[in-house]
Parts: structure tokens; sequence; C-alpha cells
């Protein structure tokens, strides 16, 4: 199913989506696949597919400790497009988003990178070190392959700015709330919610609001000030660390986490106004 | 060329958080800098308080070992004991100007953590210094002036706990206090601006070379050599004599144990271009992309990236690269003790390396300014202990 499809069909139900983040391959594959299915069983809606890299400078400590294990365990991006695959054939039918750092699909070739995702299953891209002036290729590349390059947006961000990333943005919107990098936090800060009342008089295109968000009360939050849904990566990652010898044992706790946070989505759009 | 590009290396790749902040320092470094105030401001702290400008000397002993005429561009003189200092008082000048209170760097021989330091003192500002773990350890004298100095030191211990690390864990800090700290970078590394401030505020060292080489000798060098990673001192000697042709600029990279795989930090060797903290440059990667560490003795190279310019001059073929082993290294600091009396910074003995392995290329009358960048007082253990092991 395409983006495009998948926020029509919440809008007409009614809820806000839950896009949860998983980077690939910690602390192993055959895991990774069942973390996967298991978020999809139980609320996700669109899934951030992390492609591990060596020096993630836009996330915390606990998704660098995740990258760390996932390339000490000998994940590579080309066994990860290979994961999207089996993603797929595990009858996922999910938006996929794929996040990465810019050197991957660098030193492959742009246009290379893009078309093999897009074959693979996926529908989008997110490149955090890619801001819009950088953005020329994966922007030309993106169009001839089909697949849409996600573009986030900060409370440093000026109006004009805005302005300019809203022009050439597709898919969606990625709305970072806090200044910082991905992680847990204990409250979310008011920044998010005025953040997002900012972009909206820009834009209609959908908005999804991360970085901070690990409970239903703070997915309610973002989808009520009027984000279309809310992106949550750390705090599942937080969870299965615990248990890194049996992680498939902490499945059941992720099935009610993405469960809760998905719940608040759906409170948070029924008090929209 | 695009602003902020050198032929397909640099440019601003960094998350949306931080590109209003460099469009606020690429701004506040054009307003301000060419202002007859902070030229004032920033000569009288780089003669009174750095001691600029630094003597070149002539160094006779050495010259005839090498068998030509050997200046030596006395970094090592400016205090703190490196020229990291010349960077470190412009940056937190400017950091005065655009109303931030603090900065934050990371340093990994402890040099630039020093004129950090030692900079916010002097200007009034807060000072928080992120180095590796790894570092922490083998540099622990300029660790203890740093805290003298009452800077705070941040441990870095993911990934290796070296430079390379604490580099991504300061951008990360950075992503959560931009709009009051300012991100001393200290080598011409980093997206854009940072290359070209840097760059800027060390070219100090290459006019000096220029007006007192053609005061002492009548023209210009044949052969500039400088050692480097990111390219700061070697930028700041090369820079005033980048269009001047029939000047040979030599840039010497880390070597490490040997150019085999994860033993080295010879980017311009054993890398390729890739995108690393915020820029393209020539960097230490595996086949995936995935950056892979650096190693080499001396900390202040042990970067797995070389910074665009550096990178851009390399594969015009304006600069030659070239690389010496740690072995090498060591032996180098022996000679410059013993013919010039002087304790030469590990990563400067680079420099010295190439001249020694050189020497038949060069023939009596050439003139030689070898970037002296910095004084060894921090390597003393780790020089002893290795001679003692040997």
């Amino acid at each position: 199913m395409n983006l495009e499809d998948k926020f029509k069909e919440l809008q007409k139900k009614g809820e806000g989506a839950h896009m949860p983040h998983v980077y690939y391959g910690d602390p192993h594959e055959e895991f990774s696949l069942r973390l996967i299915e298991t978020l999809v069983e139980n609320g996700a809606d669109i899934l951030e597919f992390g492609i591990p890299f060596s020096d993630p400078t836009a996330d915390g400590p606990t998704f660098q400790a995740v990258c760390e294990r996932a390339l000490e365990n000998g994940m590579t991006p080309t066994r990860c497009i290979e994961g999207i695959k089996k993603v797929r054939e595990r009858g996922i039918e999910n938006p996929i988003v794929v996040t990465t750092y810019y050197n991957i699909p660098y030193v492959t070739g742009v246009g290379n990178f893009l078309n093999k995702i897009k074959e693979a299953g996926a529908q989008a891209i997110i490149v955090p070190n890619v801001p819009v002036e950088e953005a020329d290729e994966l922007l030309a590349e993106g169009k001839k392959s089909g697949i849409h390059p996600i573009f986030q947006i900060a409370p440093t961000t000026t109006e004009d700015r805005l302005k300019k990333i809203v022009d050439i943005a597709s898919g969606f919107l990625y709305v970072i709330g806090v200044e910082g990098v991905t992680g847990v936090r204990e409250s979310l800060g008011d920044s998010t919610l005025k953040l997002v009342k900012r972009v909206r008089k820009h834009t209609d295109m959908p908005l999804l609001a991360g970085f901070g968000i690990s409970t239903r009360k703070q997915a309610s939050a973002v989808v009520a000030a009027g984000a279309d849904g809310a992106i949550a990566g750390s705090a599942y990652a937080r969870v299965y660390e615990k248990n890194l010898e049996k992680p498939e044992e902490t499945l059941p706790e992720i099935a009610r986490l993405v469960g809760q946070i998905k719940q608040g989505c759906i409170e948070g759009y029924g008090q929209r106004r | 060329m695009k602003k902020g590009k050198f032929g397909e290396y640099g440019g601003q790749y960094v998350n949306e958080i931080l590109m209003p902040i460099l469009i606020e320092l690429e701004a506040a470094f054009e307003k301000h800098y060419p202002t007859a105030e902070f030229q004032e401001k920033l000569n009288g702290l780089l003669k009174d308080y750095a001691g600029r400008p630094t003597p070149l000397y002539y160094a006779k002993n050495f010259s005839k070992l090498v068998g030509c005429k050997v200046y030596l561009k006395r970094e090592d003189l400016v205090c703190g004991g490196s020229h990291k200092l010349n960077n470190a008082l412009g940056q937190a000048l400017l950091t005065k100007e655009m109303g931030k209170t603090r900065m934050i760097t990371e340093t990994a021989a402890g040099q630039h953590g020093l004129a950090t330091a030692m900079a916010g003192n002097v200007c009034g500002l807060e000072t928080e210094v992120f180095m590796g773990v790894k570092d922490i350890k083998r540099q622990a004298s300029n660790v203890k002036r740093i805290k003298l100095l009452g800077a705070k030191v941040t441990p870095v211990d993911i990934g290796m706990g070296v430079l390379k690390d604490a580099v991504s864990d300061t951008l990360r800090k950075w992503t959560t206090c931009s709009q009051t700290t300012h991100y001393l970078m200290g080598s011409t590394v980093g997206p854009h601006p940072y290359p070209e401030i840097v760059a800027t505020f060390q070219s100090v060292i290459g006019k000096e070379i220029k007006e007192q080489i053609l005061e002492k000798e009548g023209r210009l060098p044949d052969t500039i050599v400088a050692c480097g990673s990111g390219g700061s001192n070697a930028l700041g000697a090369f820079r005033p004599f980048i269009n001047e042709k029939d000047v040979k600029l030599v840039f010497v990279e880390g070597g490490g144990e040997s150019l085999e795989a994860d033993n080295s930090a010879a980017a311009f060797k054993i890398g390729k271009p890739g995108i690393l903290h915020g820029a393209v440059m020539q960097v230490l990667q595996d086949e995936n992309g995935q950056i892979k560490p650096s190693r080499t003795r001396a900390a202040g190279l042990n970067y797995p990236g070389r910074g665009p310019e550096i990178s851009f001059l390399v594969n015009s073929g304006r600069v030659k690269a070239s690389y010496a082993f740690d072995k090498e290294v060591f032996e180098a600091v022996k000679v410059m003790c013993r013919t010039e009396g002087l304790i030469p910074a590990l990563e400067t003995a680079h420099a010295i390396v190439y001249m020694v392995n050189h020497k038949e290329e060069f023939d009596e009358n050439e003139l030689v300014v070898l970037n002296y960048s910095g004084r060894g007082d921090k390597d003393l253990e780790t020089i002893m202990r290795y001679f003692h092991e040997s």
C-alpha cells in the first residue's frame, strides 16, 4: 500500500498514524523480522526501517548502541534491503520508510540505492543528514525511482526554510518536536505542539511527529495538536535491550506498548478541533 | 564553485535542527570578521596573549642532516604549545559577537581542548570539552591543564572512545543547546562554514611565513611541509601560497602501524570520498560505507577524515599527500631533539619524517618551510614508553 492511500484510509477511520522505527539486525535479523511482525500486528500503520550506520549523529544513546550491535553482528545495507523483501514475503503490506545516513546511498550511488529499496518494496526514505540545501540529487533520483524523500522540520527551522521544505516535500513531513537526538524523554515539551501548529499553517501534507515520543499520552498530545501521527523508536529498543539474550521474550511487552501508542494516536485524533 | 564546496568535497550534511544555526554562524562570520573592530581585538589577542608572530627559525643542524635549507615555523611557541589557539581565539570572539555564552568542543591530543579553555576564559565564556576515554588516558597532562583552567571535561565512551566518537557526541550535544552554545570546531572539518572559518583564522601562519621568508631569504620557499588530518595547521600554512604555483605543498598524514586495514589513519592513501560529520571528505570506510576507525599513535592525527579543502587540494594535484609510520615518527622525534634541541609533538614529527625520508630529493639550495605545529611535552610519557619498550 502506498503512503497516500494509507493516510486516506486512516483519515476515513478517524485515526492518527503510528510509525515505529526499527534498526534492522539488532541484535539479529530473525528478531528484527519478528519485531516488525509484532509491531504491525498490534498497531503500527507505517514502518520506519532503519539501515544501521557506524556514526548515527542524529540518534541518541539507545539507537547508537542498537547500530553498534547490528553492525558488530554483521548487518550490511545489502542484507537490510534483502530484509525489506523478507518483510514483504511475510505478507506485510504497510508502507515502508527506509531510514539511513547519507554515506550509505552515497557510496553505491544514490539512484542505484533508491532503485534497490524501491524494488525491495519501500515507498520512501528519510536521510536525517540531508537538509534541503543538499537534497538536489536525492530529489531528482527520488522522482525517477518513485521513492519519496522525507524531510524534517525542527523547532529551529525558520519560516523561510519552512516554506522551502514544504515546497519540495512529498509523502509526509517529519516534525522534530524537541531540540536534540532520538530517544525517550520524560515529558514532551510544548515546543512539539507549537511547531505542529506552525507547520500546519503552510501545508495540508501529512505530518508525523517524532523524537522523544514513548507513551500513549505523548502520542495523543501530538496528534491532538494537529499532527497526523506519531513516530516512536527508541522506546521499543529500550524494551528488548533489557533481554538481548532472548529478545523474543520481550515481544508481548512490545505488543502492549505499540498498542498503547496507537491508542494514543486514535484518542488524539478524536480530540482534534 | 558553490559556497562551502571544494570540488566534490564539503557541503552541509547535517540535520535540520542545525541548519539554521549554521546559516546564522556564516552570517555572523561574514559580518564581524572583516570589521576593523574585530580585527583589532583578534590581532591584539594573537600578539599579546598568544605570542604572535611566531618565529621562523633557520634550523641549521637539521638542515645539514637533510641536505637543504629548512626553516621551522615555530607554532610550538604559541601559548598552549600549538597552533590551535589561533583558531580558538577567533571563534571565541565570534561567539561573543553572536551573543552566545558557552562553547563546546572535542579534542584528541588535548591541544584544541586546551586552546578552547584558554580562549573561553579570556573571552568570559563557559567551556565544555568532549574527549574520548582512550584519549583522556593517553593525553593525561593536557586533561589536567584543561581542568585546571576550569573547563568541564566530558568523557566519551561510545565507539572506540577516540576523536571520531567525540565529534559525533559533540554534534549530538550541540543539537540540544545550539541557541546558547557555539561549537568551536577545532579543525578544517565539519559542515560549511566551519572549514572556511577555521582555515581563515589559521592562515595567519602562512601570512607570517610569507613575510618572514621574504625578509630572510628574499624569495618564496620551494616547499612547505605540514602534518595533518583535518588539515588546520596545513591549510593555515598553505593558504597564502595556493596560487603561488612554484611553491610545492606537502601534507603528511598518520600512517599508523602499517597501511593494512584498521592500523592506519592514512585516508588519502587508503580512503575514498564519503560523508562524515557534515561534509563530503576523503574518509576511511568499508565497502558498505561504514566509517572505519583510524589508528595512529599521534592522537591529534587519529581521525578517519581529511577536511574538504585539503581533500580537494590533494585530489586536484595542488598538494602532494604523504604519510609517516608510527615507528618513523618516534625516530624523527629523536632526530629533532638531537639536532635542534626541540621536542616536537608526535603530530609535528610526521612532517619531520617526510624531510628525513626524502632527503635525496632535495638539493642544498632548496628552501623548505616545515610547519612546526606543536611541542611534544604532552607526548612525553608516550615517547618515553616507546623507547623504553623497544
